[in-house]
């Protein structure tokens, strides 16, 4: 046995061996994605939160969205040419949609989403270290309105919808839905500033009026109606706001962000473009003279209710005609599809551009007086009501209302959100929220069902989660 | 398959004459399977120094006494002694090594004799990879090897997909592992076929683990040829294919066309139809495809001194595929020598691979185009434009020619299938170099020490040139130049109007690995103990690709450069560097028989990985045992004669798969004007662009999946060694597959994201059987099955993972769920219920959309009268739950033949092709057009002309098919130069005939994203047809 030369190739041997053991020889760096522990010196909070806003600006507000909201109500046909579906906006017009229409799981799906990214904002900027309590607080008041803001969507579509900081699979009761939305809305308004009280560069993020604004309309919904009014009112009484003089400039770019907005989606059109994607295409004269794809267009049922109360200013406001010229000098030719479009989605800079500079207008000061009207009416204070609702009258020049039976107010009132709000993306859920929606959309020619009271939830959640309930007759 | 025939023994004796005496002794030594002479046997007296050798006609004289015993050794063959008992003529034949017996697997890190195995390893021979020639040698084993799926890919250049005991994984990682002489690999699509020596498949865990985080997708250990002292050889192989497509499908011609059409247009109420006779009946497979043609030439040069063994090749193969213009091109040069110093006792060997390959592929979307576009749609108009699908509405004729007031439309939306694949450009080359540099040192008898570095280097160039004003043109054939002229000087910006455009790209990865081994054998008494224990250190992807993209280079392929490119549009580059995977790992194996009857091997690797440092996760353990049992070498089993070899063997094991897909962005982030991901959003008066941020994936700490398997097995060979076979089964479990899950609608995040979610079982058995028997001297024949029964399962699904949807049509239909107790990706869709006979029928029956007659009617599942998703059914899966292969030899004479075959049942495949039709005016197959609906009753199973394309179980279609894959006839000329030299001519027809009722081109569908379940295998969608071979070729050896 020559033990002396393994002894010696055993210490070689286990030289090699040994070398191989370098404790960093695994940390490898990454090359092509950032890495976590990277990123978070990269990203700031306000930059989460930002990010939140930014769904404002998806191509869902553009389509889905109209489908959802007026297309399927008695204020807006299809528009557009027959045989051009647009995905599946014959359906809702028509009121045969189901469970697998793409435009229902597309923004239940956007809501969520959207809902996501504010609780991973607030989660985020609670932990990152903030030294200014007021700015860290903000932030999260910010978020807290925007994550508000979605559930408001999901829950007057669906009623009973899942909570997704608790739970993924069991839908909460409505109430319960309410109650977190409230709960997220008083947060923010104990942190937000006033619209006055932000810096010129930081116009269109979530104010205190805003919170309190869409609280009161919270109220609303739930027939809170002394919570409802005293919101209202705290948000007419802030100093905040007031009326645009003319109606006609409301939706117009000179009123963006302007002394009656509460709270819009910002889009901006010229170069670097970021509009809400194809808003205002999607909603434009069609034809060879057009600039765009003449969806959601008012129906004749809405053309009537203007010429009925006599209200000119509204109906032209609201309603672009064939044939006619625009503020802006543009001549809408005779030759377009359709005999009407949308004039809220109308831009004026970028007409047809997919990066519209068109502000969705989500809250204003019109519809708090409106708020406030309706529920000093069900509180039996109907000069509160008046007062309120012909303040909107005035602008507009019809004639006040002066009934004080609560029932003719109600429908006055009821009327007067349909003319004031016409194409804000409201009608349907006033119609289901008052009671009338069968009767609106029967006379409209509309097969109205029970079902249709609530929105089918999408059949591809259903399929995800098959242990989560539908609505009923879906 | 020759080594096969063994234990061939007889001596004949021919004088018969009986004194002792001092005499010469003289005789012939033969082959005893070929009977061919054997020149160069050494013969020596048995405890005397008297030694001679055969002469070259295998003739031998020596002096013995009549009570000498006489040796006679020769390399390759069992030694043989022979008493001379006082005869003076002894004639000897040899029998060639025992394979059965002495057969040596290569396992990881060594090699061992077959039956000492407690594992399960399939092993390839070169004969048999010879005898099926492809690009990849993982094509030639189909069929060969049972546990072993192989779907092939005849696209020229690439290879097949490979997957051993099932699909193990749900995402990238479902590829085996490949080792070729030590250097890990992730293919061998750079080795030339004709220098592999043997391929050996790890299937089971206890022979894989020691490869740990890699081994859970099985382990292939390819060894390549190498020289040895006294046998120069140089040996010459040259074949000559044709292809052919194997299973074509017969289309409709124009008149077919036509009364479909019209039928089509009178149903949906269209106001215009094709008039009866029309100009063109184009066979768009006739104008597309040509006869392919294989060339494969090698030339080895192999052998040795006491100081080195070489082996030096060249191979080049040139392929030219089906369709025009289609060609691949490899070059391989080997090198592998062995240098042997202080008897033997140092060694170093060093292996050289280089590989160079040049490819121009073409379009296999112009295959669909073939199938789908019309026959009366010409190749190319008078004009010298290429034929489109314009159609005259106002006379029903196909044409674009029209006369004022008079519409033209198009038949369909598919292109120009001849034009598509003409313009289609593109050029791939490959260089790469795989090499190794190993010393072996033999410290003592029983101790050997190795230290083997290897390093592969990749280098890949392409490059794509499109003629968009060529395409423009030719999309109609009214267009002018003057009018691209006039459009590309209105939109001096539009990407619609540039010339051309042209890309480049270069990529080049390297991966190297250092491994360090010292390997104890020694046996005490009947124990016999080996034990090996070793290091290894491994990085790989360390490389960076880069492209750039310009527009209107000049026409002339000289200067397509990007240099060259007008200035006026915007150049854009591309270029990253990739993240390393750096492995550290630790292993040992100790194996131990007594006395070759009870065996037990355990097995350990320790690795580390840097893949999963986000989760600070890095090292596993992965270990093995395995035990066998020869019961034949029991002393109560001696006495059994029919029994030559029985053994049982029983294995456990933990194997990991660390290949999994990361390149996952988890923030989304969006810096420019782009606002796709809507994270940006405006501020302030002027509207400000602000940037955003948000979490598209939640953070899930991942690691390496990890697979428990267990196997056991029993190996025979039986009927003096005529008979030899196995029975293997085993249970093989992903205990925590990681799945791409899609965020419920209602959760937090946006973007597909990866978590552990589901186990992954895969069950079956493999059975082999072969039969081998020399019948006399001339005839010997050989008779080979093997089964493979396979059940795969994904069981265990976490909460709300379940049910991802994938095997996308490309028209808005999908195909295929991933749901827990269903195979993995098991197809998905409704259950056809005959045809809807009349409009009553459907107005009371459960309908999806707007329906007519004629069309499919779907089984209303759960009886609520609505046709909707939840009425899909599962109905199994594309992946066969039975593989198969056939293999039978003859030798007679100097004449060999054989047949191979290969088949696959339990399956089911998605016609693609038949089923998704668009627009109504593409082309059907003819039996499409003879089973048709044509009116009430007149068919209850095949839909009218009017039909709907949603996926359904009528486009879903057995799989099983059978193949002939390889008939061989050969001829051995003997003898020709030298003793040594052999002339041998073959002819082969691979893949002569199919037995398959798929009504497809091919049942073998890899599908995109290399066989990745959730994407398209199994339907058939831009499919390479399977191809008929006919080849030719010679094998010279001197």
């Amino acid at each position: 046995m020559k033990l002396n030369k393994l002894n010696i190739a055993v210490v070689l041997i286990a030289g090699f061996l040994t070398t191989t053991s370098c404790s960093n020889f695994l940390d490898v760096e990454s090359r092509e994605i950032i890495e976590a522990g990277d990123s978070e010196d990269v990203i700031t909070p306000e930059e989460y939160v930002n990010g939140v806003y930014g769904m404002f600006t998806d191509w869902n507000y553009a389509f889905a969205y109209l489908g959802i909201t007026e297309i399927l109500s008695d204020n807006a046909d299809k528009g557009s040419s027959p045989t051009d579906s647009g995905t599946d906006k014959d359906v809702l017009d028509n009121l045969t949609y189901t469970n697998t229409t793409p435009s229902f799981e597309s923004l239940w799906s956007h809501w969520y989403k959207s809902i996501g990214r504010a609780t991973e904002a607030i989660t985020y900027t609670e932990n990152y270290g903030l030294t200014d309590e007021g700015y860290k607080n903000r932030l999260i008041g910010e978020a807290k309105f925007l994550r508000a803001l979605n559930y408001f969507f999901l829950v007057r579509g669906w009623g009973d919808v899942t909570i997704q900081e608790l739970d993924l699979i069991e839908r909460k009761p409505a109430a319960e839905v309410y109650d977190y939305i409230e709960k997220d809305l008083t947060d923010a308004i104990a942190v937000l500033p006033l619209k006055s009280g932000y810096a010129s560069a930081d116009l269109g993020r979530a104010t205190k009026g805003a919170a309190q604004g869409l609280l009161a309309k919270v109220y609303l919904y739930q027939k809170k109606w002394q919570q409802a009014y005293d919101m209202a009112q705290e948000v007419i009484n802030s100093g905040q706001y007031g009326l645009e003089s003319d109606y006609a400039v409301l939706w117009r770019v000179t009123s963006e962000n302007g002394t009656e907005s509460l709270f819009e989606f910002q889009g901006r059109g010229v170069a670097i473009a970021h509009g809400i994607q194809q808003y205002s295409e999607t909603q434009g004269a069609r034809g060879t003279s057009g600039w765009g794809w003449g969806f959601n267009t008012p129906s004749q049922n809405l053309l009537d209710a203007y010429n009925a109360e006599g209200d000119a200013i509204r109906r032209d406001a609201t309603i672009i005609f064939r044939g006619e010229v625009m503020y802006d000098g543009r001549v809408v030719d005779v030759g377009v599809e359709n005999p009407m479009y949308n004039e809220k989605a109308y831009s004026s800079a970028n007409a047809g551009a997919a990066d519209g500079d068109k502000n969705i207008r989500y809250l204003r000061l019109g519809e708090i007086y409106l708020i406030s009207a309706e529920a000093a009416n069900e509180l039996g204070n109907s000069s509160g009501a008046l007062a309120d609702l012909n303040r909107v009258r005035n602008r507009v020049s019809l004639a006040a209302v002066t009934t004080t039976d609560q029932t003719q107010l109600r429908t006055l009132i009821y009327k007067e959100r349909r003319l004031e709000l016409g194409f804000e993306h409201d009608r349907w859920f006033d119609l289901i929220r008052t009671g009338q929606a069968e009767a609106a959309m029967t006379a409209a020619g509309k097969p109205f069902q029970s079902k249709h009271n609530l929105f089918p939830v999408p059949n591809a959640q259903i399929n995800q989660t098959p242990e989560m309930t539908q609505n009923p007759g879906w | 398959m020759r080594n096969l025939f063994t234990l061939l023994l007889f001596m004949v004796c021919t004088i018969p004459f009986a004194y002792s005496q001092t005499g010469s002794v003289s005789g012939t030594v033969k082959d005893g399977n070929s009977q061919m002479v054997l020149p160069g046997v050494t013969v020596t007296v048995q405890g005397k120094s008297i030694s001679t050798q055969t002469d070259a006609s295998g003739k031998y004289t020596i002096n013995a006494t009549g009570t000498d015993v006489l040796l006679f050794n020769f390399i390759g063959f069992s030694d043989k002694s022979v008493s001379v008992n006082n005869l003076t003529t002894i004639d000897v034949f040899l029998d060639e090594e025992d394979q059965s017996i002495d057969e040596v697997v290569v396992v990881g890190y060594g090699t061992q004799r077959k039956v000492d195995l407690t594992g399960s390893i399939g092993s390839v021979k070169a004969s048999d990879i010879a005898k099926q020639p492809a690009t990849s040698a993982m094509q030639s084993i189909q069929g060969k090897v049972s546990g072993l799926n192989i779907v092939a890919n005849e696209q020229p250049g690439s290879s097949p997909t490979v997957l051993i005991r099932g699909m193990g994984s749900a995402l990238g990682g479902r590829n085996p592992f490949y080792v070729v002489d030590g250097i890990p690999a992730d293919n061998i699509n750079n080795i030339s076929p004709s220098d592999i020596l043997s391929i050996n498949v790890l299937k089971d865990a206890s022979s894989a683990s020691i490869y740990g985080i890699r081994a859970a997708n099985g382990v292939i250990m390819v060894t390549t040829k190498k020289g040895s002292a006294g046998r120069t050889q140089i040996s010459y192989d040259g074949s000559f294919g044709i292809k052919g497509i194997l299973n074509r499908v017969d289309m409709a011609d124009a008149n077919q066309f036509i009364t479909y059409f019209n039928e089509n247009a009178a149903a949906i109420g269209q106001s215009w139809t094709l008039q009866p006779n029309q100009e063109n009946n184009t066979d768009w497979y006739d104008e597309l495809i040509q006869n392919g043609q294989v060339y494969n030439n090698s030339i080895n040069l192999s052998g040795g001194s006491e100081v080195v063994d070489y082996y030096l090749s060249y191979n080049n193969l040139t392929e030219k595929g089906v369709l025009e213009g289609s060609k691949f091109q490899r070059h391989t040069i080997r090198n592998n020598n062995t240098y042997k110093f202080f008897d033997n006792k140092l060694k170093f060997m060093q292996t050289l691979n280089l590989t160079m390959t040049n490819a121009t592929p073409k379009p296999l979307a112009a295959f669909d185009a073939a199938y789908k576009q019309s026959p009366l749609v010409p190749v190319m108009y008078e004009n010298g434009r290429y034929g489109r699908p314009f159609v005259n509405q106002t006379t029903g004729l196909v044409t674009y020619e029209s006369t004022a007031g008079q519409t033209v439309g198009n038949l369909n939306s598919i292109g120009n299938p001849v034009f598509e694949n003409y313009r289609y450009n593109e050029l791939l080359n490959t260089v790469s170099i795989q090499g190794s540099f190993e010393g072996e040192y033999q410290i003592t008898n029983y101790l050997k020490f190795n230290s083997r570095f290897s390093g592969t280097k990749v280098y890949n160039k392409n490059r794509n040139f499109s003629n968009v004003k060529e395409a423009w043109l030719n999309a109609d054939p009214r267009r002018t130049e003057a009018e691209f002229e006039a459009l590309k000087l209105a939109n001096p910006t539009s990407l619609t109007y540039v010339n051309n455009t042209l890309t480049t790209g270069q990529s080049e990865s390297f991966r190297w690995a250092w491994e360090n081994f010292l390997t104890f054998q020694k046996s005490f008494d009947k124990h016999n103990l080996e034990l090996i224990a070793g290091t290894s250190l491994e990085k790989f992807n360390i490389g960076n690709n880069y492209s750039a993209t310009g527009y209107d280079v000049p026409d002339q392929e000289q200067y397509w450069n990007i240099n060259m490119a007008s200035s006026g549009y915007n150049k854009s580059v591309n270029q990253t560097y990739i993240t390393p995977t750096a492995l550290q790992s630790y292993f040992a194996r100790g194996q131990y028989n007594y006395d070759s009857r009870y065996y037990f091997t355990a097995t350990v690797r320790y690795d580390g990985t840097s893949t999963f440092k986000a989760s600070g996760d890095y090292y596993d353990v992965f270990p093995s045992f395995g035990a066998g049992w020869t019961i034949s070498n029991e002393s109560f089993a001696q006495d059994i004669s029919w029994l030559n070899f029985l053994k049982v063997r029983a294995n456990w094991g933990r194997l990991g798969n660390q290949a999994i897909p990361l390149n996952v962005s988890q923030v989304l982030q969006s810096t420019g004007t782009n606002g796709n991901e809507n994270v940006n959003y405006v501020f302030g008066p002027n509207q400000d662009l602000i940037f955003g941020a948000a979490y598209a994936t939640p953070v899930i700490p991942l690691s390496w999946e990890v697979t428990e398997e267990t196997g056991v097995g029993v190996d025979f060979t039986l009927f003096n060694s005529h008979l030899t076979g196995s029975f293997d089964y085993y249970h093989k479990l992903n205990t925590n597959a990681i799945l791409s899950v899609k965020p419920l609608l209602n959760s937090t995040f946006s973007q597909n994201f990866y978590d552990h979610g589901a186990k992954i079982l895969n069950s079956g058995f493999e059975a082999n059987l072969s039969w081998n028997k020399s019948v006399n001297e001339n005839l010997s024949y050989t008779v080979g099955v093997n089964y493979s029964y396979n059940k795969n399962e994904v069981t265990d699904v976490k909460p709300t993972y379940d049910g991802n949807t994938g095997g996308s049509l490309a028209n808005g239909q999908i195909t295929k769920q991933l749901r827990e107790g269903q195979p993995i990706y098991a197809w998905w869709m409704w259950e056809t219920d005959g045809v809807w006979q009349t409009q009553d029928e459907i107005n009371a029956g459960a309908k999806y959309g707007s329906p007519r007659p004629g069309h499919l009617k779907y089984k209303d599942q759960n009886g609520d009268n609505v046709i909707d998703d939840r009425d899909k059914v599962f109905l199994g899966s594309y992946i066969p739950t039975s593989i198969y292969g056939v293999n039978l030899g003859i030798n007679y004479k100097a004449i060999d033949f054989s047949i191979d075959g290969y088949g696959v049942g339990g399956n089911k495949i998605y016609n693609g092709l038949k089923g998704t039709r668009i627009d109504g005016g593409e082309n059907i197959a003819a039996s499409t057009f003879e089973n048709r609906w044509t009116g009430p009753n007149s068919s209850n199973t095949d839909p009218g002309a009017a039909r709907d394309s949603y996926a359904s179980s009528y486009y879903l279609e057995s799989g099983a098919y059978f193949r002939i894959n390889n008939v061989t006839l050969g001829y051995t000329f003997r003898n020709l130069y030298s003793n040594t030299s052999n002339l041998r001519v073959f002819f082969t027809a691979q893949n002569p005939l199919i037995f398959t009722k798929y009504s497809g081109f091919s049942p073998e569908i890899t599908g995109t994203d290399n066989g990745n379940p959730a994407e398209t295998s199994g339907i058939e969608l831009s499919a390479y047809p399977t191809t008929r071979n006919f080849i030719f070729g010679v094998n010279m050896s001197f």
